[in-house]
C-alpha cells in the first residue's frame, strides 16, 4: 500500500515538472515577445512623429527619415519577433505581441500615405517581413485583425496631420487625407461586425468615427472661413469669394 | 410658442440695436455664399477617382494616382477571410454545445457520488459518456483541421468546456483508481494523443483545480454515510496534488486563482480528517490506517 502510494506520487511529481518545464518556456517566450512588442512600439512612434514634423517645404527628407526609421525598426525589432515566434505561437501569444504589431502597422500604413496617398496593404506589409524569417520555417504573417485594428489607430494619426495641414495652408492635402480616412471607416463598417472579438474594434470604431468628424470639421470650417479672407497678395488662390460678391445675385 | 418667437425676435432687437436694411443687404450676399459654395469646390466630392490622381499629382511628389480598386479589393478579400473564419468558429461551437451538455449529463450522473450510491454504480453511466465525448472531440479536432495552425485562433471556445470535461475525468479517475490523471491518459481517454488538436497543458491544469473544488463535499459526504478512512485518502492525494502543483512558476491569471483556491479544498479536507480522527471513528477499527497522511515521518 504504502510502496503503490509513494510510486503514485512520484509519477505525479514527474509529470508535473514536465509541466513545469513548459510553463516556465511558455512563460520566459511570452515575457520576450512582450518586450519585443514594446520596443516595436516605443519605435514605431517615433516613427510617426517623425511623420508629423512635415511641412509643406520639408515633405521629402522627412519622408525619407521615416522611412529610414521604419526600415529599422523592422530589421531591429520585428525580426527578433519573427524570431521568436513559430507555428501555433502566432495565435497563442497573439495578445503578447498584437500591441506592437498593431503600432508597426500604423507606422507603416502612414508612412506610405504620405508618400503615395495609398493604403499599404497587409500583403505588402507581409511581402516585407518575408526576409527575415529563415526559409525553412513557416514565416510570421501579421494577421488580417491585427492589420484592422492597426488601421483604425491610423485613422487618428491622420486626424492630426490633416489639421496640422490645414493649419499651414495645405488645404488638398488636408482634403486628400479626409476622403482617404472616410473610405477607410466605410469600408471598415463592413468588416467589423465579423472580425473575431470584436468589442476592441468597435471601441476603435467609435474614436474613428470622432477623429473622421474632426477631420469633416476642420475642412469644413476651413471651406467656410476661406471665403472671408482676402486672397493674400501675390498667392495664387484661385478663388475669391470677395470678389465673386457683386456678381451674385441676390 | 407664440411668446417664445417674440423673445426670440425682441432678443434679436435688443442684439441689434438699430437695424439697418443696408447692412442686411450687405451681410446677405456673404451669408447665401457661405450656404452656396461657389462651383469650383463644390465639384470635389463627386469626383473621386480623377480628382485624387490629380491632387496627389500636385500635392505628393513622385505619386501615384491614388486607385480605390485595391482598397476595395483588399477589404472584400477580408470580408471573405473573416466570413470564413466566422463560419468555421460557428461549427465549432456547435460540437462545443454537444460536449457542453454531454459533460452536463455526466456531472449530473456523477453528483450521485454524493448520495451514498456505490461508486462502480455511480460510474457507469458517466463513463460511458466518454465515448461520446471522444466522437465529438475528433469531430472538433477536424473541423480546426481546416484551418492549420489556428488552434489558438479558436482556442476561446473550447477552452471552458474542455477544463470542465477534464475535471470531471479527473474526478472519475481518481474515484476508480485513487490516483490523478495524467495530461498524457487525459488525451488518451479523449483520442487527442496523436492528433494535431492536443489538449492544452493549461486547461489540464485548470481542470484538475477544478476537480479538487469537489473532494471538500465528497469527504463530507462519505463521513457523514460511514466511510472513516475516506478523509485520510483524500488528504494524502490532494497534499500531493497541491505540493505537485507548488512546482509551477505561475503567472498572474486564471490557473494561479484556481490553484489559490486548492488550499482551502485542502483545509476543509483537513478539517475534516481531523473531526474524525479526534473522535476516534476508525473504518472497522483498523489501526493500520492510523499512519496519518503523510505517513511516518
Amino acid at each position: 500500500m504504502a510502496t503503490t502510494m509513494s510510486t503514485e506520487s512520484s509519477s505525479m511529481k514527474d509529470a508535473f515538472s514536465k509541466h513545469a518545464d513548459y510553463l516556465n518556456n511558455l512563460n520566459d517566450k511570452r515575457e520576450r515577445v512582450v518586450k519585443a512588442s514594446r520596443d516595436i512600439t516605443i519605435n514605431s512612434k517615433k516613427v510617426i512623429f517623425q511623420v508629423h514634423r512635415i511641412s509643406k517645404h520639408n515633405k521629402e527628407e522627412v519622408l525619407q527619415k521615416a522611412e529610414k526609421d521604419l526600415v529599422a525598426v523592422t530589421d531591429r525589432y520585428i525580426s527578433r519577433l519573427v524570431r521568436e515566434l513559430q507555428g501555433t505561437d502566432f495565435w497563442k501569444l497573439r495578445r503578447a505581441y498584437s500591441p506592437g504589431v498593431q503600432e508597426y502597422v500604423e507606422a507603416a500604413t502612414f508612412c506610405k500615405f504620405c508618400r503615395t496617398g495609398t493604403l499599404l496593404s497587409l500583403d505588402e506589409i507581409n511581402a516585407t517581413l518575408l526576409p527575415l524569417s529563415d526559409p525553412s520555417l513557416e514565416p510570421l504573417q501579421i494577421n488580417v485583425l491585427d492589420y484592422l485594428l492597426g488601421l483604425a489607430d491610423l485613422t487618428g494619426e491622420l486626424m492630426r496631420l490633416a489639421i496640422g495641414r490645414i493649419s499651414d495652408g495645405e488645404r488638398e492635402f488636408a482634403d486628400k487625407i479626409c476622403k482617404f480616412v472616410r473610405e477607410i471607416y466605410r469600408e471598415l463598417t463592413h468588416v467589423v461586425p465579423l472580425v473575431d472579438d470584436s468589442s476592441d474594434m468597435k471601441l476603435k470604431m467609435d474614436t474613428m468615427l470622432q477623429s473622421v468628424m474632426k477631420i469633416e470639421n476642420a475642412c469644413f470650417g476651413d471651406h467656410v472661413r476661406r471665403s472671408e479672407y482676402m486672397p493674400l497678395p501675390g498667392s495664387d488662390d484661385q478663388t475669391s469669394f470677395l470678389l465673386a460678391v457683386p456678381d451674385v445675385e441676390i | 410658442m407664440k411668446s417664445a418667437f417674440r423673445n426670440a425676435h425682441s432678443l434679436f432687437r435688443s442684439l441689434n440695436p438699430n437695424p439697418n436694411p443696408h447692412l442686411a443687404s450687405l451681410l446677405l450676399p456673404r451669408r447665401l455664399t457661405l450656404l452656396t459654395p461657389p462651383s469650383p469646390p463644390s465639384l470635389r466630392p463627386q469626383t473621386f477617382p480623377s480628382l485624387s490622381a490629380t491632387l496627389s499629382s500636385a500635392s505628393m511628389p513622385g505619386g501615384e494616382p491614388l486607385t480605390p480598386p485595391p482598397l476595395e479589393k483588399q477589404f472584400e478579400d477580408f470580408r471573405a477571410q473573416l466570413e470564413e473564419s466566422g463560419t468555421l468558429r460557428e461549427r465549432i461551437r456547435a460540437v462545443v454545445m454537444e460536449i457542453e451538455s454531454t459533460t452536463r449529463l455526466m456531472h449530473s450522473g456523477l453528483l450521485l457520488v454524493h448520495q451514498s450510491r456505490s461508486t462502480p454504480e455511480v460510474l457507469e453511466k458517466p463513463k460511458g459518456q466518454i465515448g461520446v465525448l471522444k466522437e465529438l472531440y475528433n469531430r472538433l479536432a477536424e473541423v480546426v483541421r481546416e484551418s492549420p495552425g489556428q488552434y489558438y485562433r479558436y482556442h476561446g471556445d473550447w477552452r471552458t468546456e474542455t477544463q470542465t470535461v477534464v475535471s470531471l475525468l479527473a474526478f472519475m479517475h481518481w474515484l476508480e483508481t485513487g490516483t490523478l490523471l495524467l495530461h498524457t491518459e487525459a488525451e488518451e481517454k479523449l483520442g487527442l494523443n496523436d492528433s494535431e488538436f492536443c489538449l492544452d497543458v493549461e486547461d489540464y491544469l485548470v481542470g484538475i483545480c477544478f476537480m479538487s473544488n469537489e473532494l471538500p463535499r465528497y469527504v463530507v459526504n462519505q463521513v457523514t454515510a460511514g466511510d472513516y478512512d475516506c478523509p485520510r485518502k483524500v488528504l494524502k492525494f490532494l497534499t500531493d496534488l497541491h505540493a505537485a502543483f507548488r512546482m509551477l512558476n505561475l503567472r498572474n491569471d486564471f490557473l494561479r486563482k484556481k490553484f489559490d483556491g486548492m488550499k482551502y479544498d485542502l483545509r476543509r479536507v483537513e478539517e475534516v480528517y481531523y473531526d474524525v480522527k479526534i473522535r476516534g471513528l476508525t473504518a472497522n477499527g483498523a489501526p493500520v490506517e492510523d499512519q496519518g497522511p503523510q505517513g511516518p515521518p
